[in-house]
């Protein structure tokens, strides 16, 4: 029995291993091209190891005059942040009514809540764009933050009615029993039971909005007020390509994503091992 | 009270004292890079510091979505004042009353329209009006050539007196570029090409180049209002049959796999690591060609630039050199309310004092003639090492005489697209120019008919479609509460409708505030023909019986990919996330290092993958051939590899129009971590006295999974899967940079989202794109709804009873 399941467990670290390596390619040639000088990367395979590794092309794009990465940067956490404490305030609410109470054209609403991910959103960013005009809030990073409040998104909200859903009835009849409100049930023995699920809504949406690039690009004007992802665009255009500096800030712009995902991980525990069930 | 109008007084005062000596912002757009951005503000603090009272905020955004951002601005009444436009693009805007006609400025004192060069003028003009200020030109017929490279092989350096005819003419030595070709080829033992003799930074501008030498032209009469395509011109079969032998039989040029193998794909980097001996582009690589090889540096080689060769008729021995050309400046928006000062900046940045900053930086050829051929531009005594090369840079300045511009008429971005698509095979050598550019130009005719037959459109009736959209959000509505219409609720259910209304109240606010007036008005854009710029008009129907009656041939052939991928893509993806999901939950070392690892794609920039993808489905290298068919292209992989097939020659992914699909397959799987991170989260949900209850009654490792793992899990997996279908019929942003957003080879990689933004940016048919996304919408909405009924499959812990 035993053997057996150090087979198992080489057999599964062998696939994990494999299937890294897969993964890992895109990271690693960024990170390789990164520290490469432009000379380098000219003339050397896309796989090679940098032959002089050089912090140059991160000291010039942390030096770049046309855009203080340091202010796109604190522009980015700002509406990666605030957005997602908006998605996880009001999508876990929004999806707690969906899930777990029954209300007049629930049902309904629900469908209607997925047919808004259906249109593509290249169709409604003009009629958008012109809402957020009446609003006075173009070149503000108001439409990137505000509607994460309203709801945060068909996806969030369905992704966390999947997980509400999943919770067993008993507790929440034996609160109601009680007398206990909604607002107790959700707060109380819901939210802390699917850590998991809003961990995993959090992260994803911090690390949605890092790297979004259609909506900062459409709203935002003014250089001092861009993301981090427009400011990399800048070494990407029409006519020539500067890999060493792109690369050495899409590494950049990654590193703290990665961070948040590697840390972020350990909520991704076992919410429910408390059920225990009396 | 007192208070608050001494206060009101006050503010109106100061509003009044900022408006007297107020200072004007300009806005600025470009397209430019990074490495322009510096000399352009450079520039704009000198304009400022003339310009007392004037502030400028320059602005940029990346040519792949420059106009898409330039049109929403115009139509939300928020565009900058001057914007950077080109010969290709100017006419949408200017034909469309968006842009200031130029002309009326021409008297300002100091300011002459002759001194800019004449061919660049008439391309920024439409109807004898100028309409964008030109600011630089880039011819694109200059070759740049490796000097180390020309004396190896025994040829003379070239002086720009070369000529080439359809047959190498070995008499003339290195006075033939043919000649030059063949010897500047070189092929290892096994047939395989070490060093390429030739290519533009892509095929397409080559063939361009080689058509206009040969003397024919894409467009008969005016090109900025042709109405008849010249594709089947015997002449333009003969140069693209002559481009293909050149890549396909005599290998003197690389094919567009072979230049995707460097990082740069637009083979500067295949010059500057040596393995091409010359180069055809605009002067535009020169700076990152300076910074990649800086004299005296390993690596370094000597190198010039040097006019592409004229084609010479053999029997008359006459010589006719002509080849594509760059080229853009500035125009004013008419929304302006500073027409005169936008006027000033737009002089100063096309003008000298901009653009003399720019040519010494050597990013442009300035279109002022003067400052073209002065010092700023040319190297003279004092330019130093680094600046020095090219040294014959007077080469951009007599090339302008021969430059031909793409045809400028505002149609011609639509119906090129549509030919271009015809082309890609062309230059693989799998199907004959004649039949391509026939097929080619009948379907671009068509299309160009349907465009120019003026359609007598009534204005779009605002009220009634208003109503009509109030009458649906109703219908909607009552439609949502009508099964609970009329029931008796007891207390407990009252309190229920109320705290559920309360708790889904910022989403149902949300909606009606930011999503449902776009979704409806985006309905009845879909009923209109409009281009962003002039008003809605009325088209009925017409938008959807033009997709749907196979009017669009394009249509169809992307539902039908994108339906395949679909089909292939979300399923499998789904096996492999949930794999993925389960040996991460298996309780060994490392799992949160493994699961950031799997994750890291869903980080990684677009553009970084996208260089990584062109390496691995490259045929001659790339990691897939290598795994199906080993290093030596001898070894199969069981199975897969004769699943491809063996042609003969290796796959190439992105190149072999049947097997892109495949590949853009795979591509999806590299995105699995978002997935991979929900069912992980599934599965971290079971409760594992679960599994020790089942353990304790026998159970085996598949039974738990069966009747545990998967019921409990299904949630998760529902929702996957729901999204996942979703996503994928609107898969876009990795094909759009992949492709540069053609959807190349031969549409076969123009997914539905593609056609759709390329209906919606760059053919300004807002209208047409708008339907396109509802029937896909359509779509959509019945497959899932057909997967939700799935719904009951899914086991729901908590339902209610």
């Amino acid at each position: 029995m035993k053997s057996r399941l150090t087979l198992g467990s080489v057999v599964i670290v062998c696939l994990l291993i494999l299937g890294s390596v897969m993964f890992v390619l895109p990271f690693y040639t960024s990170t390789v091209t990164a520290f490469k000088s432009p000379a380098e990367i000219a003339t050397s395979s896309t796989w090679s190891l940098p032959t002089h590794p050089t912090f140059s092309n991160f000291g010039e794009v942390l030096a770049n005059p046309n855009l203080s990465f340091v202010r796109l940067f604190f522009n980015t956490c700002l509406i990666a942040f605030l957005s997602a404490l908006g998605v996880l305030l009001s999508s876990s609410a929004v999806a707690y009514a969906f899930a777990r109470i029954k209300f007049p054209g629930r049902d309904r609403l629900f469908i209607v809540l997925l047919a808004t991910m259906m249109l593509p959103g290249i169709v409604t960013m003009i009629p958008t764009y012109l809402l957020f005009k009446v609003f006075g809030w173009i070149n503000t990073p108001l439409p990137l933050i505000v509607p994460a409040f309203f709801g945060g998104g068909a996806f969030n909200i369905f992704l966390l009615r999947q997980f509400f859903l999943g919770i067993p009835r008993d507790l929440d009849e034996a609160a109601i029993l009680d007398g206990a409100s909604h607002w107790i049930i959700f707060t109380k023995v819901i939210a802390p039971l699917s850590k998991a699920a809003l961990a995993t809504v959090g992260v994803l949406s911090v690390i949605y909005n890092w790297r979004d690039f259609m909506a900062p690009l459409v709203y935002l004007n003014s250089p001092d007020r861009q993301t981090l992802e427009i400011g990399l665009s800048t070494y990407n255009n029409l006519k020539t390509q500067q890999w060493h500096l792109l690369m050495a800030g899409s590494v950049m712009v990654m590193i703290p994503l990665i961070i948040l995902f590697f840390f972020g991980q350990r909520f991704f525990v076992k919410g429910i091992t408390m059920t225990g069930i009396k | 009270m007192k208070s608050i109008l001494k206060l009101s007084a006050t503010a109106a005062l100061l509003a009044l004292a900022a408006f007297s000596n107020a200072v004007i912002t300009l806005r600025m757009v470009v397209w430019d890079g990074d490495e322009a951005l510096s000399v352009l503000r450079k520039a704009i603090t000198g304009f400022e510091k003339a310009h007392p009272g004037v502030e400028v905020q320059l602005e940029q955004a990346d040519y792949s979505v420059y106009f898409q951002k330039l049109l929403a601005q115009y139509a939300g009444n928020t565009a900058p004042d001057v914007a950077m436009l080109d010969p290709g693009n100017f006419q949408r805007y200017a034909k469309r009353g968006a842009l200031l006609p130029l002309n009326q400025f021409f008297s300002t004192p100091g300011f002459n329209i002759a001194d800019y060069y004449k061919p660049i003028v008439d391309a920024h003009s439409m109807n004898d009006t100028l309409y964008v200020l030109p600011r630089d030109i880039a011819p694109m017929g200059l070759i740049y050539y490796n000097k180390r490279l020309f004396k190896e092989a025994g040829l003379d350096l070239p002086d720009g007196s070369w000529t080439w005819d359809f047959k190498p003419r070995p008499e003339l030595g290195s006075k033939d570029w043919l000649t030059c070709l063949s010897k500047l080829t070189k092929f290892d033992a096994n047939g395989k090409v070490t060093q390429w003799a030739f290519s533009a930074w892509d095929n397409p501008p080559f063939a361009d180049t080689m058509a206009y030498s040969y003397g024919a032209r894409y467009v008969k009469g005016d090109p900025a209002a042709f109405t008849e395509l010249n594709l089947t011109d015997p002449k333009i079969v003969r140069a693209y049959d002559f481009v293909s032998e050149l890549i396909n039989k005599r290998h003197w040029v690389p094919s567009k796999s072979e230049l995707d193998s460097a990082v740069q794909s637009q083979a500067v980097d295949l010059f500057i690591a040596q393995k091409l001996a010359m180069f055809q582009c605009g002067i535009w690589q020169v700076p990152h060609i300076r910074e990649a090889m800086k004299p005296g540096s390993p690596g370094f080689f000597d190198w010039d630039i040097v006019m592409f060769p004229g084609y010479q008729d053999a029997q008359t021995g006459k010589v006719n050199i002509a080849f594509p050309t760059g080229g853009s400046g500035y125009g004013i928006l008419k929304s302006t309310p500073h027409p005169k000062e936008a006027w000033e900046l737009t002089r100063w940045m096309a003008g000298a004092p901009a653009m003399k900053i720019m040519a010494e930086a050597g990013l442009a050829q300035p279109a002022i003639q003067s400052l073209a051929t002065s010092d700023a531009w040319l190297p003279g005594p004092n330019t130093s090492i680094d600046q020095a090369y090219p040294h014959n840079r007077l080469a951009t300045h007599l090339a302008v005489p021969y430059v031909v511009f793409s045809p400028t008429a505002d149609y011609w971005a639509e119906v090129n697209s549509i030919v271009g698509a015809k082309l890609d095979n062309v230059f693989r050598g799998t199907v004959d120019a004649k039949t391509a550019l026939s097929q080619g130009n009948r379907e671009g005719q068509k299309r160009l008919d349907d465009i120019l037959r003026q359609e007598n459109l009534k204005p779009f009736p605002w009220p009634v479609g208003v109503g009509i959209i109030c009458l649906l959000l109703a219908a909607i509505i009552y439609w949502i509460f009508k099964p609970d219409l009329g029931k008796r609720l007891s207390r407990r259910q009252k309190a229920d409708a109320k705290a559920g209304l309360g708790f889904a109240a910022p989403w149902i606010i949300g909606t009606l505030v930011f999503t449902a007036g776009p979704m409806l008005l985006s309905l009845l854009m879909s009923f209109t023909d409009w281009d962003f710029i002039t008003p809605a008009k009325t088209r009925g129907l017409e938008n959807y019986t033009e997709a749907l009656s196979g009017k669009d041939d394009r249509f169809w052939h992307s539902l039908q990919i994108t339906f395949i991928y679909t089909l292939v893509s979300v399923p499998l993806g789904l096996v492999i996330a949930m794999s993925l999901a389960l040996l991460l939950n298996a309780k060994i070392r490392g799992v949160p290092v493994y699961r950031t690892l799997f994750y890291l794609p869903s980080l990684a920039s677009i553009v970084a993958s996208s260089l990584i993808f062109k390496r691995i489905f490259q045929p001659d290298g790339g990691l897939l051939n290598l795994i199906l068919y080993g290093p030596s292209g001898q070894w199969r992989l069981p199975f897969l590899a004769n699943l491809v097939g063996p042609h003969g020659k290796l796959p190439d992914w992105m190149g072999d129009e049947h097997l892109t699909l495949p590949a853009l397959t795979m591509m999806s799987f590299w995105g699995v971590g978002a997935s991979m991170v929900i069912l992980l989260a599934g599965l971290k949900a079971i409760p594992d006295f679960y599994y020790e209850a089942a353990t304790i009654d026998g159970a085996g490792p598949m039974s738990k999974f069966k009747v545990i793992t998967l019921p409990m899990v299904s949630p998760a997996i529902f929702f996957t899967l729901v999204t996942g279908l979703i996503g994928s019929f609107q898969v876009f942003t990795q094909v759009f940079v992949m492709t540069a957003g053609t959807g190349a080879p031969n549409n076969s990689t123009r997914v539905y989202m593609l056609h759709l933004y390329d209906a919606a940016f760059n053919n300004l048919r807002m209208g047409y794109a708008a339907a396109l996304a509802w029937i896909l919408f359509a779509i959509i909405f019945v497959v899932s709804m057909v997967q939700y009924r799935l719904n009951k499959v899914v086991y729901y812990e908590g339902a209610e009873k």
